[in-house]
């Protein structure tokens, strides 16, 4: 940290105020997500517990090392941790539906791959992202069978679905599930025809926050971006800018009731929703 | 060409017959845009036609003819009940008229609903083609006016300051709701019905017509939906139950507005009320699936012919979502559409390829 006094035990209260406005610039670029946010607290909390009795230079690899400790333990242990638990619920002949692209699901599918089950995947995407394609491309890379809808015929095909997938963004103190924009409605379709959802959750995504919709704490993904056609006709809204009575709007998350969610995986233990509470603590 | 039947041995003449191969070519070609307002117009006027050119004598030997010619047109195929339903009508209004005075009623027992009424009549060809001809002409009024009776309820059903969800583009209800806006301001909702995003083109027709709109895509319709007031749709058919065959997406939607009891409004003139049931949840038998070129890119060749895709064109909607059809002929709760049909369709013309026993001899050769 440059022009800031090396004295011995001051990089407590120094390295905090030195990363303030890093932090805060992060922020204005776009809104933080729960993840990034509990690792900021955690990593805050590291820094104000650091022995006054460490050089300033031991103290920096210590929390270099607390830094990498919380990717390798949380996020890529618990990754493979909730994998195995996750590939333990897949049997052989399962359809399993998948809702766009996450790193955590790719890798339990094909993980169970590698363990040589037989299931085919439902890869349900929607617009604008698609972000699906490239799940699909990775799991027909890997020689998965793969299907490949948009969320509207998410009813069309979901009796033939025998478990769903579901990765989260977040899991709130009440139970409901935060996620991409998509999943509270593959939640309720699925319920509806009595098949269970699986979401895959990581703790240091538990929230101690509580929401009831989706609305009240949200974030808009630019809007042009739904202007986008797979055709070579422009969007009939394109001019949405100059008309004073059209709006675009593009949620990024949504939230699932904790009703229409059968059990999260996390690398402590499968829970229902409601129980995230407890591991807060 | 000459068309003849082969047991009467009765021509049709060269000039219907061109009109005749028009209209089927008309139906077999334009699966895409077309309004079902209009095609339902050709189809009275082409079916006038033919009752006028045909060789007849008695209503049974129309009946036949009508029903052979409608054996040539695509009317199996999911996209064709709107001209279904209008030839129903007109079959029915061709069994009344020839039942005359003696209508049927529940004096003379459930039973009479479903004989067949087609005792040789005392009514010659003239008068009872002059009598159907006049019936087809309130029949086309009744069309022409089916618009106008739906919008005009508007204001019944639109408050102040709500918020509507609608999904993708419907002529009915984009008129129904700039209707509405003469009178009252609202916000409007619009989920943009990928692949095809016909919701961007009634987006764009509600905001020039004064209307505040905002498009949504499709998968934020459940987290918005407890926001709304009301969800009012347009759907392609009406079947029996009160069930719907609407675009692709208005299943997930229904389901949404009635995990938050919102109540799901739907506006359809009467000649989408079919007098079918779903029997099968397969492709061919309800729905249609289209191609996928608005989904995935064919340059795509990391999945090119190795992934199944799927793009159904329809949906189906169980009438437990529905709260009310708004209608030309007034506002319907879903469990009342079956006296409407038993008043617009002879149960004999249900199944338009059923024709009794000595009809199935006759064939029109063309």
């Amino acid at each position: 940290s440059s022009g800031i006094n090396a004295e011995y035990g001051e990089i407590r209260s120094h390295l905090n105020i030195a990363l303030k406005p890093c932090f805060s610039y992060l922020a204005q670029c776009r809104m933080m997500s729960v993840s990034m946010e509990n690792f900021i607290k955690h990593i805050k909390l590291q820094i104000t517990k650091t022995s006054p009795d460490l050089s300033d230079n031991e103290a920096k690899e210590e929390l270099l090392f607390e830094c990498e400790n919380f990717f390798k333990e949380n996020i890529y242990l618990a990754g493979k941790s909730i994998s195995e638990k996750a590939v333990a619920r897949i049997v052989n002949g399962d359809m399993i539906l998948i809702y766009k692209k996450s790193q955590l699901i790719l890798h339990i599918l094909l993980e169970a791959k590698r363990q040589r089950k037989q299931f085919k995947v439902m890869v349900v995407d929607s617009r604008p992202d698609l972000t699906g394609v490239a799940s699909c491309e990775r799991l027909t890379a890997a020689g998965i069978p793969c299907s490949y809808v948009y969320i509207n015929s998410c009813t069309y095909i979901m009796k033939k679905v025998t478990k769903v997938l579901l990765a989260s963004d977040a899991l709130l103190a009440n139970g409901y599930v935060l996620g991409p924009v998509g999943t509270a409605m593959i939640g309720l379709i699925a319920s509806n025809y009595n098949t269970p959802v699986i979401v895959c959750c990581e703790t240091y995504k538990f929230s101690e926050r509580v929401q009831t919709d989706s609305i009240l704490y949200n974030e808009l993904a630019d809007p042009d971006s739904m202007l986008k056609t797979l055709n070579a006709d422009d969007s009939l809204v394109a001019g949405w800018r100059e008309s004073p009575n059209t709006r675009l709007v593009n949620l990024v998350y949504d939230t699932t009731p904790p009703a229409l969610v059968s059990i999260v995986i996390t690398e402590i233990a499968e829970l229902p929703c409601t129980s995230a509470p407890v591991v807060l603590r | 060409a000459v068309v003849s039947t082969q047991s009467t041995g009765k021509k049709i003449s060269k000039d219907t017959v061109s009109r005749l191969e028009e209209f089927a070519l008309y139906l077999r070609e334009s699966k895409k845009e077309r309004r079902s307002y209009v095609s339902v117009v050709k189809t009275v006027n082409v079916f006038r036609d033919l009752i006028c050119t045909s060789e007849w004598v008695t209503a049974r030997e129309l009946i036949k003819i009508i029903k052979s010619y409608c054996k040539y047109l695509p009317l199996s195929q999911s996209n064709e009940t709107d001209v279904s339903n209008v030839v129903r009508r007109i079959l029915k209004i061709i069994r009344e008229e020839n039942a005359g005075s003696e209508a049927t009623s529940f004096a003379d027992g459930l039973s009479s609903f479903f004989k067949s009424d087609m005792k040789a009549s005392s009514i010659g060809r003239p008068d009872l083609q002059d009598n159907i001809l006049n019936s087809i002409v309130e029949l086309l009024s009744e069309l022409e006016t089916s618009k106008s009776n739906i919008i005009n309820m508007a204001l019944e059903h639109i408050h102040s300051n709500e918020r509507i969800l609608t999904f993708g583009h419907s002529n009915t209800v984009r008129d129904f709701l700039l209707h509405g806006r003469k009178a009252r301001d609202f916000e409007v909702i619009v989920c943009e019905s990928g692949p095809s995003l016909k919701g961007h083109k009634m987006a764009a027709e509600l905001s020039d017509g004064g209307i505040k709109t905002t498009v949504i895509p499709d998968s934020s319709a459940f987290a918005i939906i407890h926001a709304v007031n009301k969800v009012i749709i347009g759907t392609h058919t009406i079947m029996a139950d009160g069930a719907l065959r609407a675009p692709n997406g208005v299943h997930q939607l229904a389901m949404a507005a009635k995990y938050f009891s919102v109540p799901v409004i739907v506006c359809a003139a009467v000649y989408k009320l079919s007098p079918t049931h779903l029997c099968s949840y397969d492709p061919d038998a309800f729905n249609k699936v289209i191609g996928p070129e608005n989904m995935l890119n064919f340059s795509n060749e990391k999945l090119h012919s190795k992934v199944l895709i799927s793009n159904p064109d329809f949906d189906y909607v169980p009438s437990d979502f529905i709260e009310l059809f708004i209608t030309n002929t007034g506002g319907h709760a879903p469990s009342y559409l079956y006296r409407i049909i038993s008043e617009l369709y002879h149960p004999e013309d249900y199944d338009l390829d059923n024709m009794c026993v000595e009809a199935v001899e006759d064939d029109i050769c063309i």
